[in-house]
Formats: structure tokens, sequence, C-alpha cells
């Protein structure tokens, strides 16, 4: 990780107070998750530094939150909504098939690491094409299992492709 | 509209000239000469494509047309949504439109994807879609504008009523009349708890420290419920616009919104919203030239449901782990940063605007007794017309159901409707002509929530889906309180020693137990209903659950009993 990247992402971040540097570490931290899929021990230390804390404060919210990271991803990085509508449309059922088939559950990556599925606790927001997975952007909607692995090995392949490329 | 440059208001006059100004657009837009074309982008919509349809339909803007996005108007089943207003006709709705029929709708001749007109009346054939069940039933107070507004102009916004409330409570009203017209309009808060807003904002004006604090709880991190992020898709101005008028009328000197983590769209519009209203001085020091002064800053959440609860929002907003602390004091008394705090709703505050501008008594006469007002509903599950909706308070459930929602879809038999998310139990049929509204449901094992339904159908077996809730309140857990932090997984560990075909009759009294001991001795709302929604599906579903436990069957086939793995149910399970 780059962390001259890591400093420039966080530059315009700049609190008046004690208060202020508080409430803007998770902001500072959602920036580096975001652009990097994780964030490294020493992204957490930039981070820390910035706003006068300290890393194992900063571990303590990256822990607690879903949404962090602390290890890389796969080179792609889907979302697999297990929402309420998802699930009684059966997201179970994906879910299962990733374990099945990859060996791989919530958070895991593919073995030739080019794919990291996330399982989401939450509602993507599209539940009439329920179950549904986002990736890049794009959503996969109405999935059964064969559908669904169809679609992972498409990208396990695509990438693949690219790094042999 | 294109939108004009967005002056800094120094009087309320520079305000009123705007407003007149954009009120004058406004009317030309839709009485001008020129064809405009409405297409609703929002996060459902675009999973559907609908950027792609506003880009083509953007390629034939010229000196006839207007092409411009809306936010969705919650009618999910029929996106993409785009709607076709030719100068002196009502706007023609289409539905399920793709790319490839922009040139037909163009033509006029796209008869198949019409949904209808807009407006009460017939034209030249076409019915209104007001006659359909999903827009007949509606009362559209916090969406009026969700769907017919460009949510990223400031300017339509305006033209549409927004910050007249803001105007009014800072020119017109005293401080008291303002909370007093929310204690008229007997507003109960949307979060779930159903607390009058106009008895909490009371209580944070009369708070005595300072500086004080209002915070807009747009967290909304439930698995079956999306109507918060859609406002912030839709109509952005109307929340801040309701955290503004809430500072003002409690006297705090800074006003937050926490959101959701996972809404890109809706922060992406909802920071828009902001900057605009910064550059026009709505925010800042000196409001309008009122001399009143209020601050705003936005801050999202990261994926812990339970950051959803008021005192852990508070803490996450202050960096730290979001875990619920005991009550009292209560966060009108000691809240961020240990100063009196107004928390609500996003739908909540979303109401404010109508209520200032109409009245309390006007917004009182929806809805019923003990629940005034109109209630934003979601469906989740195989349903025909799914989506958002706004109606009013004691509509049946039977109707949602079946009218609103168009019932389940072919080859879907409908087995139950799980009520208040992770926080209560199912309903089934026999309580269709329940009422919705705050107290209604209670008694049957159900609740309103935040207004989140799940229709669930015979190929999802009670059990599993028990175990699904049970185990979604498990993982949310903040680990905080023994009763909660053990005797979830406990329940878990019972669901699934039932699901593998290795329970006894024994278990079914286990459950109870256990549960009971979780709900009383829980630190916070999380735990203290946490095992409702495992109670409700025992008892709504008992034979069932007997049927796992002592028959050894699965009659949906979904428990992989006889197995020797566990299902995986759950992220981080
Ligand atoms: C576990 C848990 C999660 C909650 N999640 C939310 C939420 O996402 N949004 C919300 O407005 N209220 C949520 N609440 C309710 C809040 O604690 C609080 O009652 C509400 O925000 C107050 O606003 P209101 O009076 O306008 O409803 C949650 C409560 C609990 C116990
Ligand atoms: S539950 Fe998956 S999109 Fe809503």
């Amino acid at each position: 990780m780059d962390l001259a990247v890591v400093k420039e992402l966080i530059a315009d971040l700049n609190p008046q107070d004690w208060q202020e540097a508080q409430e803007l570490i998770l902001a500072a931290l959602q920036r580096v998750n975001e652009r990097f899929g994780y964030v490294s021990v020493e992204a957490a230390q930039v981070v820390a530094d910035h706003l006068g804390t300290t890393v194992p404060r900063v571990y303590g919210l990256l822990t607690f939150y879903a949404d962090f990271r602390t290890e890389p991803r796969g080179k792609k990085f889907m979302l697999l909504c297990h929402g309420m509508s998802c699930y009684v449309m059966g997201s179970q059922k994906l879910v299962q098939t990733l374990q099945d088939n990859y060996g791989i559950g919530d958070g895991g990556t593919t073995a030739g690491g080019e794919l990291t599925v996330q399982v989401v606790n939450g509602c993507l927001g599209v539940c009439d094409r329920a179950p549904i997975v986002e990736m890049d952007h794009e959503y996969y909607g109405k999935l059964t299992p064969e559908t669904f692995n169809d679609l992972v090995q498409r990208v396990i392949a695509q990438v693949n492709a690219g790094a042999a490329s | 509209m294109t939108e004009s440059h967005i002056p800094h208001f120094r009087s309320k006059r520079d305000f009123e000239e705007y407003r007149k100004a954009a009120e004058e657009k406004w009317h030309e837009l839709w009485n001008g000469s020129r064809t405009v074309v409405s297409v609703g982008v929002g996060s459902s919509s675009l999973a559907k494509g609908a950027a792609k349809v506003l880009r083509e339909f953007e390629k034939h803007a010229g000196s006839d047309l207007v092409a411009r996005k809306t936010g969705v108007d919650g009618a999910d089943w029929s996106e993409v949504q785009v709607r076709v207003k030719r100068p002196n006709a009502p706007a023609v709705v289409y539905h399920h439109v793709t790319t490839d029929d922009v040139p037909t709708i163009l033509a006029g001749k796209a008869d198949d994807l019409i949904l209808g007109v807009e407006g009460d009346a017939a034209y030249d054939g076409i019915q209104p879609i007001s006659g359909l069940p999903f827009y007949k039933y509606q009362q559209r107070i916090v969406l009026a504008n969700v769907g017919v507004i460009d949510p990223d102009s400031f300017e339509e916004s305006v033209a549409v009523g927004a910050y007249s409330a803001l105007y009014k409570a800072l020119f017109e009203m005293s401080d008291e009349e303002v909370i007093a017209e929310m204690t008229a309009a007997n507003l109960r808060g949307r979060g779930g708890a159903g607390f009058p807003a106009g008895i909490k904002w009371e209580s944070g004006r009369k708070a005595r420290v300072t500086p004080k604090f209002v915070v807009c709880n747009s967290h909304e991190g439930e698995p079956n419920v999306y109507k918060d992020r859609r406002i912030h898709e839709g109509d952005p101005h109307r929340i801040l616009e309701g955290i503004l008028v809430a500072c003002v009328a409690c006297g705090a000197e800074r006003g937050y919104n926490y959101v959701g983590g996972e809404y890109p769209l809706a922060i992406k519009r909802f920071r828009r919203a902001v900057e605009d209203a910064e550059r026009a001085g709505l925010i800042g020091k000196d409001i309008m030239g009122s001399g009143r002064d209020v601050a705003f800053r936005m801050r999202t959440g990261g994926g812990a449901y339970v950051c959803g609860e008021g005192s852990a929002m508070m803490y996450s907003i202050m960096g730290v782990r979001g875990q619920p602390r005991t009550k009292p004091p209560r966060s009108v008394e000691e809240g961020l940063w240990k100063r009196p705090t107004v928390a609500n709703n996003t739908e909540t505050l979303s109401n404010v605007r109508d209520i200032i501008l109409k009245g309390g008594e006007w917004y009182s006469q929806f809805g019923t007794e003990k629940s005034k007002g109109t209630k934003l509903m979601t469906v989740q599950g195989p349903m025909n017309t799914m989506g958002l909706v706004e109606v009013p308070m004691g509509i049946t459930l039977g109707t949602l159901v079946n009218e609103v929602w168009g019932g389940t879809r072919d080859g879907y038999t409908f087995k139950g409707i799980q009520t208040g998310g992770v926080s209560a139990g199912p309903l089934t049929p026999e309580y269709f002509d329940r009422p919705v509204d705050f107290d209604s449901l209670t008694d049957a094992g159900g609740m309103l929530g935040s207004g989140g339904f799940v229709v669930f159908d015979e190929s999802v077996c009670a059990v599993d889906f028990a175990r699904y809730l049970t185990a979604f309140n498990r993982v949310e857990s903040c680990s905080k309180c023994v009763p909660c932090s053990l005797g979830n997984p406990a329940l878990v560990e019972i669901l699934d020693r039932i699901r593998l075909g290795r329970g006894s009759a024994s278990d079914l009294p286990l459950i109870e137990r256990t549960s009971k001991h979780i709900i009383e001795l829980s630190l916070c709302g999380l735990g203290q209903v946490a095992p409702e929604p495992l109670l409700g599906m025992l008892q709504k579903f008992p034979e069932e659950f007997r049927r796992h436990a002592v028959d050894h069957v699965c009659d949906a086939g979904v428990c992989p009993m006889a197995s020797d793995s566990v299902t995986v149910s759950l992220a981080a399970d």
C-alpha cells in the first residue's frame, strides 16, 4: 500500500479541535478502505498519526465495523446480499455454493486470489431482483446456484486471462 | 432545469426572490413548449440500467426536448420508469424501459410499455396510474417530491417547497410555536420505537446544558428495509431542512446526519445537498439574515447494525465502537459529547416540512387515533408489485399484501409475512384485517418497526428462517453484555441441533427459557428483542418446529437433516 497515497487521501481532514479529530477517524479509515479494499497496519499508523490517536484504537474500530478489512482482497470484489428479500429468495444456497465449490465463507478469497466475496448482512436495495450480487457497480440478480456458479467461474477465468495476456 | 447560480441568502428577501424565480422556472418547465422526459435514477433502477437509459434520452435533448433525472418513485417492480410530458398533455409513465425502447417512446409508439398517465383522469384512452392499486392507497407527504424533482437540483427543490419551513420557523414562528405544531401533529418517531417527536424536541429545548445537538438517524442497518436511503436519493433537501428546523427549535448549535456507509448514492446526493445549502447560507452563521447560527456535519457508519441504536450511534459519531449504554440518562439529557442531543429517524425529520407549513392539525387528519400521519413501508419477497410506498397509518395488512404489493408472484404460495425486521415475529393471513400502525400488530406478535415487511412462501422453512433471524442478531450483538452475546449463540446452537435432525422435544421449552433470559437481562434494544422473531416463528408454526425437533423432518426440504455440516447462514458466522 502506497502510504503517500494514504496521506493524500486524508490530507483534507483537518479537525479544528480534539472532538472533531475523534469524529474523523472513521471517515479517514473509510477512505483508505474504499481506495485499497483494506486498511493495513502501516495505513492505520498514518491515520492515527494524522488524527492524534493510536493504532490499537484504530484497530478497535477496524475489527468492530463490518465494512473494514485488514487484509488485501482478491483482484475482484463481490458483495453477496444476504438481506431478507435475498434470504427468502434463496441467497443461502448461494452462500452454500461458495462453501461447497470454492471452500470460502464470508470475506473469503478464491484459491487463486481472483475473487473475494463479502456476504452483506444488510440489503443492497434491489430486492425485486433477489437474490442478487454486486461487482464493479454491476448487479447480477435473480440468481440460482447454477447461474451464480457460472458467474464466479466467468470472473475467475476473466481475471486469469487478464493476468496471462 | 438547468441550474442557475446559487446565491448566498443574506436576508429573507434574498430567499423570497430566489424562491419566486425558482417557482416560475419550474412552472415554465412543465407548461412550456418542450417535451420533458424524466428518468427515475436511484440505486434500485441503476441496477436495471437507468443511467444508460437517461444517457440515451439525453442524446435527443435539444430545443424541443429536455431529458432529466429524478429519484425513483418507489415502484421498483416497474423500473426503469420514464415519464414523458408533452406540451398540453399529462405525463405518460412508461415502465420496464431499456435503451432499445428510447426511439420508440420518442416516436410515441411504445404502447405496450405504458403504465398510465399522471393525474386523476384518463387521457387519450390511457388510464391514470393513480387508479393502480400500487398508487391508489398512497398518501405521499414525505415522498411527495421523490420521483418528481432532480435530487441534485437545489433550485427545483426550492421550487417545490424546500427551506420554506425553515424560513417560516425562522421568521414567522417562535421556537415554542414550532414545537407546538410538532406536538399537535402527534408525529411518533419512525425509527421503530414510536416516541412522540414533539415531546422529545420539547425536552431538547428545555435542556440547559450547552452546546446541544440534533442527530438524524439514517443508519438503516436492518436487512429488511430500504426507505431512508430512498429519501436521501430522491429528496435530500427535505431531510436537511428537517434537521435544521429541529436545531432552530431546540436551540441546538449543530446538526448531524449519520448515514449508513453502504449507501453510496444516498451519501453522494446528500453531500451535494449539504454543499448547496452551505453555499446558499442555509447552514452556518446568520441563516438568511435571521441572526441564528446552525452548523452541520455528516457522518457515515461502518456496517454495524447496532449503530442504529441511539446511544451506539452517538458513540460511533464520536469515533469509538458503537456499543449502547444503559439509560438513563437519556440522550436528550446526555448524548453526543455528553451534551443534550435530540435524535430522530430520517423519516420523522422528513415530515417536519409539511407539518410546519400546513400545521400539526392538518397532519393529524391522516392515520389512526394513536398513530398519526403516513408511514413509509417496504416489502421484500416474491411479490408482484414490490417497492416503497407511503400510506396512511391504519391501512390493513391484507390491503398492503394483496393490493398495494399485488400478492405473491405466480408459482409462490403465501406462507407468512415477517414484521418488525429482526425484532418481532411473523403474521399469517388470519391477521390480514389488522390495521397497520404502531400498536395494532403487537399483541399478535408482530410489529410495525421501521415499516419493512417480508413475505415468505412455502419454500421457506420456518425453523431455518428463525435461525437466519437469530443468527443475524447473534452476529450483530456488540458483545457488551453477556445475556445477548452468549444467549443468542446458544439459541442458534439449539436451532442448528434441530436443523441437523439431532433435536428432541425438550429443545422447544429450552428455546423459550433461554429467550426469556435474553429478553429480560440484555442491556439494549437489540438483545431485549433478539429472540422475538424466533418466538414468533415458534408460535405461528409450532407444528413445523415439532416436526423438526421430534420427527427429524424438514418438510420444506431446506434444513440439512442428518448431515454433518451446518449450513453457513450468515456473514461472519
Ligand atoms: C438495535 C437497534 C437498531 C436501531 N436501528 C435504527 C436505525 O437504523 N434507524 C433509526 O432511525 N432508528 C434505529 N433504532 C431506534 C433508535 O434507537 C431510536 O429510537 C430512533 O432513532 C429515534 O428516532 P425516532 O424517535 O424518530 O424514531 C434502532 C434501535 C435498536 C435497539
Ligand atoms: S435483501 Fe438483497 S437486495 Fe434487498
